[in-house]
C-alpha cells in the first residue's frame, strides 16, 4: 500500500474485489467421485427394486416429520433447475383443536401421479403419458400446446404454467433419479426424512381411494383421480381441522381469451338457434333479417373461437387435438366447434348465394344443433373439473342462459334495424323475460350462498362480495338498462327502436361478460392445504 | 462410499418420439439432468459444474457448509454438503437460495450520496472516502471522540469485524459502537461470562443426538433452526422432548411435552424447578461441590419458589410442574436448550443463568448429551462476541486490565495507549446519546436498524437528528440506507474470503464465488480504504487480507479460552469442515500422533466444553447467580389487554427481509400479508372473523394485520410475525439491565376490527 496515490489503491481493491479466487485457492475434494454423496442419508429412502407389474412409485410423507421448513420445496427448485418463480412441491398447513390444544400440521405436497390423473384425462393433445413400469405422470413438454386445461383438471393444483415458456410443467418424480438409483431431489433434501418413495400395489391405491375419502381435510375426494401419495402420522388428526387458507379469498386468473370465446359462440350459437326456431315457426318477415344475422353469427363465432387460440401458449401443436378424444371434453369442444363453425360456414354462403336453395333450413338446423352440442362441450370442460362452483346446474344454467338471452336478444336488435317490427317485439320480449329469469336465478344463488357458511359457494359468493364489491352494482345497472329499453321497445315507448335494442344488446353482452369473469375469478380452485 | 446396488430401470419407460407424440425437443431438454460429477448426483444438464467447493452459509448460527457449484470460476448453483459435520447434506430453504438475494437488482452498485434536493445520487469512491473522513474528523473535532458511532453487525466474517473495531477505537480514536448482535446474543454472552468466566457455548451439535432429555425454552428450532432439529430428529435415544414456550409453536407440537408458561414467567419456573429438584434430592453433591460456587446461597433463595407461588406467576398446574420436575431428574443426559424467547426478556440474563443453574446443580454439563446451551442467532454472533472490539478487547480480553491492553498492542505493532479503557455504550445508549445531541455521526454496516430496533417510530425520529449517516450494505432500498446521507455499496456473503463462528464454536469458511456488482466493495476493503484516507494506515500494515488478519487474531486468541492457535490456515478450515474452538497447538500436535487406544475418532469434529469440570472463572468453578424476578415493564391492562408476543414466523425469512424477499421461490412461500395469532375466544368476544382485517393497537403505534384465528396462542395473547416491517412500531422498549438487550416479545397493545 505504501507508495500507492489513494486512486490506485481504489482501483486496485475494486479489481482485487473482482477476482474470484476459490477454485484456485482452495482444494478440489470429490474432483473424481461420481457416486453421490449424498446416498448414505437416502439409501433406506427410495426402494432398492424397481416396480413389479401392477406396482408403481409413490410418495410416503411421514407427517409426524414434517415441520415445515420448505427445504424440500427450494432444494426440488435448485436441483431440477427450474425457473426464478417455479415450484413443483408445495408445503400447507392444516390447523384445528385436538383435546382442547392448538393442533397444527405442515403438510409437504407434490405431484401425487394418480392412477387416474385428471391432468391426463383433460388433456386434449396427450401430453401427460402414466409410464407403465414404474406409474410416473410425465408430462411431455414439446407435446404440450400450453391450453392450461390440466391446471383446472388436476384436484390438487399441481401442473403450473409458464408464461415464458407457454408451456405446463410439473413434478416428474425425478424420474431419471430413480433409474440411477438416486432419490428425488425432496427426498434427498428433507433433514427430517419425512419424504421417502415406496413401490406400491395399484390396487391398493384403487381400493383406499374409495375408502379413505380424502388424502387430508382439505384435499379433493381422492376416488376422483386416485392419488398414489401416502400421509402416514401416528397423530389423530382432527375432526374439525381445516386447510389454514380454506377461509382465505383470492381471485383467480380471468381467462380472458376463454371468457371472450365462451360469450361469442354462446351468442353465436344463441343467434342460430334463434333464426332456425322462428324458420320452424314460419315467424313474420324472418327472411328479412335472415342473411345478415346468419353473417353477424359466423363473425362471433369466429371471433370466439380466434379468442380461444390467443389461450394457448403454442397453438401450433394444437392440430393434435383429436388425440384426446376418448377422455378430455377440450377435445370434443374443438371438434364440436370446428363442425359448427363448418356448417355455419356452408349455411352462410348457401343463405347468400342461394337464398332460395331448400337445402338451406336443414343447413342452419344441423349449425344450430352443432352449436348446441358444442355449447354442451363447452359446459363440460368446467363441469369436469368438479370445482363446486361450476357445478352442472350452475354451468349448464349460464351457458344455455348466455345463449337464449343473447341469441334473442340480438335477433331483435336486427328484426328493429331492419324493419321486422314485430318479430323484434317478440323476440325483444322473450328476451326480457329470459333476463329477469337468468338474472333472478343468479343473484338468488349468490344470496342463499351468502347466508349461510356451510353452503358449498359460500367462499366464492364471498369472493364476489369482498373483492369484486363492483360487481352487483353494475350487473344490476345493465340488468335495469337492457331491461327498461327491452321493455320500452315492447311499447314502443321511446321511438327510435332499433337504437335502443342496440344499445339493449350490447348492454347484455356487456353483463354476460361480467358474469363470465366472475365465472373464472371468483372459482375456488381444487387444492391441497395450503399455508397462512 | 460403496453404494448398494442401485434399482436398475431401463430408461424407456416411454416409447420414442413420433410425429404425433412430441416425446423430445428442445423444452424437454430444458430440464433433463445429467449425472454430475464430484459425489453431487443428477443435476440439470444447464447447470452442469466444472468444479465445487465448500462454504459456510451466510444466514444463521446454524453454520451450515455449502456445496458451490462454479462454472468458469463463478457460482452457478449451490447444494449442501454431505460430508460437513454441521449439517450433513440438509439446508433449509435460505441455504438453498444463498446465491439468489446477490443478483437482485437493487444492489448498491456504486457509492451515494444525498445530494441538495434530498435524494442519494451515485458518486465515486474517492469522493465518499473524503467526505466519509471530513464529516466524521469535523465531527469528532467539534464534539470529541465519543460523538461519532457505529451499529454494526452478525453478518460480516470475524476478520472484518475485527477490522472495524480496531480501525474504529485504535485508528480513528473513537469509543462507542455496538452490532445488532445486541438485539440476540448479548444475554447468552453476559450469562456465560458471568457463570463460566468466559463467554462459551459448552455445545457441540452431537448433543442433540445423545440427549436421553432435550429441553428447549423459548426456542422454535423446527422453523427458526431447520437444520438442528434435523440432529434432533436424529437422536436414536427416543428422548423426552420438552418445550417451554408461551405458544403452541410447530417445535412444541413435535415435542414429548409442551408447557405453555404465561409470558414472560420463565424465570419463576426455572426458580421453581430448581426448588423442587433440591426437595426431592436430584442434585449431583459431587459435581456442585467440586466445581461451582454460590449453591448454599442459591438454594435458600429458591426455597421462596415452591409448587403453589410457580403455579399462579405460570399458569401451569402443580402436576405439570412434577411431571416437569421428574423428567430433569430421572434423565442421564439432559440438555437445556435456549433461543429468543429467553435473550429478549427485560430480565434475561438471569433467565439464562437460571438455565445454567439447572445444568450445573444436576451436573448435566461437560458430558455428551448435556449442557446449558444458547442457540445462537447470527452466522457470525459468536465471531462478533469474540472478536469484534466492541464492548470486550479484542479475543474476550478486558480493555480496563493492563497486561490484555499490553498483549493486544504487542501483537498488533500499536501504542498501548490507543486502547480506549471507557466501555462503549450499548446500542440503546448510542440512540439515547443521539437523541440527547451526544453522538452526532453514525455508521451503519449490515445492519437495518430503522426496521428492526425496538419502538422504530422513536428510533427513526432520533437518527433523523443525526448531522451525518453513512450506511455500508448490499442493497441501497433498505429502510435504513434509505435514510442515509451517504450510502457505501458493500460486497455480500459469497463475494468475499473470511471466516464465521457458528453456535457450536465451529470456525467456518466463506469464500469468494460470485463477483459484486459494479463497484460494490468487501467490507474488508472499505475498512482498507477508510484506514487510508483517514491517515491510519501505518497502523494496520499487516492487515492486507482477510487470512493476514485470521492469523493475527490466532495470536490475539493465545491463551484465551477461545484459543486458536492450532489452526494452520483457511486451507486447514476447509480441509476439516471447519474447527471449533478452543484448538490450541498443542491439540494440534496431539492429533498427528493419534492415541490408538482412544476410539475418538470425531474428537476434532465435534467437541465440548468442560469435560473436566474446570471453568473460565479465576477459580475454575461455575457461578450460581439469581436475583429477584422483576415485573414485566409494560403489563397488559384496560386500555392495552393484549400482550404482543413477536418471533419468527417462518424459515424463509431472514433479519428484516432485505435478503430473503429478493427470492422469488422464499417470497412464495411465506405469507405475503402481515397476519396476527389471535386466540378463538378472544376472535369470538371482539367479533373477529378469519382473515378479517384487524388494528392492533399499543401506546406507540397502530398497524393493520390479518387474523389468522387460532389457539396457538392463549388468551389474552397475540402474535405476530417480526419480519413485517411495521411490527416492530408496537413493541415497547424495554431491556435488560445485564445484557441491554430489548425485550421484543411482551409489548401492550389492543386489537378491534378494522373496516377494510
Amino acid at each position: 500500500m505504501i507508495g500507492e496515490t489513494r486512486f490506485d489503491l481504489i482501483d486496485r481493491l475494486i479489481a482485487e474485489q473482482q477476482y474470484l479466487s476459490a477454485v484456485e485457492r482452495f482444494a478440489q475434494k470429490h474432483e473424481q467421485t461420481n457416486l453421490p454423496l449424498q446416498a448414505k442419508y437416502y439409501r433406506d429412502l427410495i426402494p432398492l427394486t424397481k416396480p413389479g407389474k401392477g406396482q408403481q412409485y409413490s410418495f410416503e410423507v411421514d407427517l409426524d416429520r414434517c415441520t415445515g421448513c420448505k427445504a424440500c420445496v427450494s432444494a426440488c427448485h435448485s436441483l431440477n433447475g427450474l425457473e426464478e418463480n417455479e415450484t413443483w412441491r408445495d408445503v400447507g398447513l392444516i390447523v384445528g383443536e385436538l383435546d382442547g390444544q392448538a393442533y397444527q400440521q405442515n403438510v409437504t405436497t407434490a405431484c401425487h401421479h394418480c392412477l387416474e390423473p385428471g391432468c391426463l384425462e383433460g388433456c386434449p393433445v396427450m401430453a401427460y403419458q402414466k409410464e407403465s413400469e414404474t406409474g410416473i405422470v410425465r408430462h411431455l413438454d414439446d407435446q404440450c400446446i400450453g391450453c392450461q386445461y390440466c391446471t383446472m383438471k388436476c384436484p390438487y393444483d399441481v401442473p403450473k404454467y409458464s408464461e415464458r415458456l407457454g408451456i405446463v410443467r410439473k413434478c416428474d418424480l425425478c424420474h431419471d433419479r430413480l433409474v440411477a438409483g438416486e432419490a428425488p431431489a425432496c427426498v434427498q433434501a428433507c433433514p427430517h426424512e419425512a419424504i421417502r418413495i415406496r413401490i406400491i400395489d395399484q390396487e391398493e391405491i384403487s381400493q383406499q381411494a374409495t375408502a379413505n375419502g380424502r388424502m387430508l381435510p382439505g384435499a379433493f375426494d381422492s376416488s376422483y383421480t386416485k392419488p398414489a401419495t401416502r400421509f402416514v402420522s401416528k397423530k389423530t388428526i382432527p375432526p374439525d381441522a381445516e386447510a389454514a387458507n380454506a377461509h382465505a379469498l383470492t381471485l383467480q386468473p380471468a381467462h380472458w381469451p376463454l371468457l371472450v370465446m365462451l360469450v361469442l359462440t354462446q351468442a353465436a350459437v344463441g343467434i342460430y338457434t334463434a333464426l332456425t326456431a322462428m324458420e320452424l315457426l314460419n315467424i313474420e318477415l324472418v327472411s328479412r333479417i335472415k342473411l345478415p344475422v346468419i353473417a353477424f353469427g359466423f363473425t362471433l363465432l369466429n371471433l370466439g373461437l380466434a379468442a380461444a387460440v390467443l389461450h394457448l401458449g403454442r397453438p401450433l401443436g394444437a392440430w393434435r387435438f383429436f388425440l384426446g378424444l376418448r377422455t378430455s371434453w377440450m377435445s370434443r369442444e374443438i371438434l364440436a366447434f370446428g363442425l359448427c363453425a363448418g356448417l355455419s360456414f356452408l349455411a352462410t354462403v348457401v343463405a347468400w348465394l342461394v337464398s332460395a336453395s331448400p337445402g338451406g333450413l336443414p343447413l342452419m338446423v344441423a349449425a344450430s344443433l352443432s352449436g348446441l352440442v358444442a355449447i354442451f362441450t363447452s359446459a363440460m370442460i368446467y363441469v369436469d373439473t368438479r370445482r363446486q362452483f361450476w357445478n352442472p346446474q350452475r354451468v349448464f344454467g349460464k351457458f344455455y342462459g348466455t345463449m337464449l338471452l343473447l341469441g334473442t336478444a340480438g335477433t331483435a336488435t336486427f328484426g328493429a334495424w331492419l324493419g321486422a317490427n314485430s318479430l323484434a317485439g317478440t323476440m325483444g320480449l322473450t328476451a326480457l323475460v329470459i333476463q329477469a329469469a337468468l338474472f333472478l336465478w343468479e343473484m338468488s344463488g349468490y344470496h342463499r350462498d351468502l347466508r349461510n357458511r356451510n353452503r358449498p359457494n359460500y367462499q366464492s359468493a364471498m369472493t364476489v362480495v369482498r373483492l369484486l364489491p363492483w360487481f352487483a352494482p353494475v350487473r344490476i345497472g345493465l340488468f335495469l338498462l337492457a331491461a327498461l329499453l327491452l321493455l320500452a321497445n315492447c311499447f314502443d315507448y321511446l321511438g327510435q327502436s332499433a337504437a335502443w335494442a342496440t344499445v339493449a344488446f350490447v348492454a347484455l353482452l356487456a353483463s354476460q361478460f361480467i358474469e363470465r369473469f366472475v365465472f373464472f375469478t371468483a372459482v375456488i380452485p381444487l387444492r391441497m392445504p395450503g399455508g397462512i | 462410499m460403496a453404494a448398494p446396488e442401485p434399482p436398475k430401470l431401463e430408461n424407456q419407460s416411454l416409447p420414442p418420439s413420433s410425429l404425433l407424440r412430441a416425446r423430445t425437443g428442445p423444452l424437454t431438454e430444458d430440464l433433463v439432468r445429467e449425472p454430475g460429477r464430484f459425489g453431487l448426483g443428477q443435476t440439470p444438464v444447464r447447470l452442469v459444474p466444472d468444479a465445487t467447493t465448500t462454504m459456510v452459509c451466510g444466514f444463521c448460527s446454524t453454520g451450515c457448509g455449502l456445496s458451490i457449484h462454479m462454472k468458469d470460476g463463478q457460482a452457478i448453483n449451490l447444494s449442501p454438503d454431505s460430508e460437513y459435520p454441521v449439517n450433513l447434506g440438509m439446508a433449509c430453504p435460505k441455504g438453498w437460495e444463498a446465491l439468489t438475494p446477490l443478483d437482485a437488482p437493487d444492489r448498491a452498485t456504486t457509492p451515494l450520496l444525498r445530494n441538495r434536493e434530498g435524494k442519494l445520487e451515485p458518486v465515486d469512491w474517492e469522493r465518499a472516502l473524503f467526505l466519509f473522513c471530513e464529516r466524521f474528523k469535523e465531527i469528532k473535532a467539534r464534539h470529541g471522540p465519543e460523538s461519532v458511532a457505529f451499529l454494526s453487525t452478525g453478518q460480516i466474517t470475524t476478520e472484518e469485524m475485527a477490522f472495524l473495531g480496531s480501525l474504529f477505537k485504535f485508528g480513528m480514536g473513537f469509543i462507542h459502537c455496538d452490532s445488532n448482535t445486541r438485539q440476540c446474543m448479548a444475554t447468552a454472552h453476559v450469562a456465560y461470562k458471568q457463570s463460566f468466566g468466559f463467554d462459551a457455548p459448552p455445545f457441540t451439535y452431537a448433543d442433540f443426538e445423545e440427549s436421553d432429555v432435550l429441553i428447549f425454552i423459548g426456542s422454535n428450532p423446527c422453523i427458526a433452526h431447520p437444520i438442528m432439529w434435523q440432529r434432533v430428529m436424529r437422536n436414536p435415544h427416543h428422548p423426552e422432548i420438552v418445550v417451554v414456550d408461551p405458544r403452541r409453536t410447530e417445535t412444541a407440537m413435535a415435542a414429548t411435552q409442551h408447557y405453555s408458561i404465561r409470558p414472560k414467567s420463565d424465570l419463576i419456573l426455572l426458580y421453581g424447578l430448581a426448588n423442587l429438584l433440591i426437595q426431592r434430592g436430584a442434585v449431583n453433591r459431587d459435581f456442585v461441590l467440586a466445581h461451582t460456587t454460590g449453591f448454599p446461597e442459591f438454594t435458600r433463595f429458591v426455597e421462596e419458589y415452591p409448587p403453589e407461588v410457580v403455579t399462579l406467576a405460570t399458569g401451569i398446574s402443580v402436576e405439570q410442574l412434577d411431571r416437569l420436575a421428574d423428567t430433569i431428574a430421572s434423565g442421564e443426559r439432559v440438555s437445556f436448550w435456549w433461543t429468543m424467547g429467553v435473550n429478549q426478556g427485560h430480565e434475561s440474563t438471569r433467565t439464562a443463568q437460571a438455565i445454567i443453574n439447572l445444568a450445573l446443580m444436576t451436573g448435566n454439563i461437560g458430558r455428551p448429551g448435556t449442557g446449558a446451551n444458547s442457540i445462537t442467532g447470527q452466522c457470525n454472533a459468536m465471531g462478533s462476541r469474540l472478536f469484534a472490539n466492541i464492548t470486550s478487547l479484542i479475543g474476550g480480553h478486558d480493555a480496563t486490565c493492563k497486561e490484555d491492553r499490553a498483549k493486544i498492542a504487542s501483537i498488533l505493532s500499536l501504542n498501548e495507549s490507543v486502547i480506549p479503557q471507557q466501555r462503549a455504550m450499548a446500542y440503546d445508549e448510542i440512540v439515547q446519546a443521539i437523541n440527547k445531541g451526544r453522538i452526532k455521526g453514525l455508521w451503519i454496516i449490515a445492519t437495518n436498524s430503522s426496521a428492526s430496533w425496538i419502538h422504530q417510530r422513536q428510533f427513526n425520529e432520533i437518527i433523523a437528528k443525526l448531522d451525518f449517516l453513512v450506511v455500508q450494505d448490499l442493497y441501497h432500498t433498505t429502510a435504513t440506507a434509505q435514510r442515509a446521507d451517504l450510502v457505501l455499496p458493500a460486497a455480500g456473503w459469497g463475494e468475499k474470503e473470511g471466516t464465521f463462528i457458528n453456535s457450536e464454536r465451529r470456525i467456518g469458511l466463506v469464500k469468494k464465488v460470485h463477483r459484486a456488482p459494479g463497484q460494490a466493495l468487501s467490507d474488508f476493503h472499505i475498512f482498507q480504504l477508510i484506514a487510508h484516507y483517514w491517515g491510519c494506515s501505518d497502523k494496520f500494515k499487516r492487515w492486507t487480507s482477510p487470512e493476514a488478519v485470521f492469523h493475527l487474531l490466532k495470536d490475539i486468541s493465545r491463551n484465551q479460552p477461545c484459543d486458536i492457535t492450532g489452526i494452520e490456515d483457511y486451507r486447514m478450515l476447509d480441509e476439516q469442515g471447519g474447527v471449533q474452538w478452543p484448538f490450541p497447538e498443542r491439540i494440534n500436535r496431539s492429533e498427528e500422533q493419534p492415541d490408538q487406544n482412544k476410539k475418538e475418532v470425531s474428537f476434532s469434529k465435534e467437541r465440548r466444553l468442560f469435560e473436566d469440570g474446570k471453568f473460565f472463572t479465576e477459580d475454575g468453578r461455575a457461578r450460581f447467580l439469581f436475583s429477584l424476578p422483576r415485573e414485566m415493564p409494560e403489563k397488559p391492562d384496560d386500555d392495552f389487554p393484549f400482550l404482543l408476543l413477536t418471533g419468527r414466523g417462518t424459515s424463509l425469512q431472514w433479519h428484516t427481509n432485505t435478503r430473503t424477499e429478493k427470492s422469488d421461490v422464499l417470497r412464495k412461500l411465506y405469507p405475503k400479508q402481515c397476519y396476527v395469532e389471535i386466540n378463538p375466544e378472544d376472535a369470538q368476544r371482539l367479533g373477529i372473523r378469519v382473515n378479517a382485517i384487524v388494528s392492533i393497537a399499543s401506546r406507540r403505534a397502530k398497524i393493520t394485520a390479518r387474523a389468522f384465528i387460532t389457539p396457538t396462542v392463549q388468551p389474552g395473547q397475540v402474535f405476530i410475525p417480526m419480519h413485517y416491517p411495521k411490527v416492530n412500531e408496537l413493541t415497547f422498549p424495554a431491556f435488560d439491565q445485564h445484557s441491554r438487550q430489548p425485550s421484543y416479545k411482551a409489548s401492550a397493545v389492543r386489537i378491534s376490527r378494522s373496516e377494510g
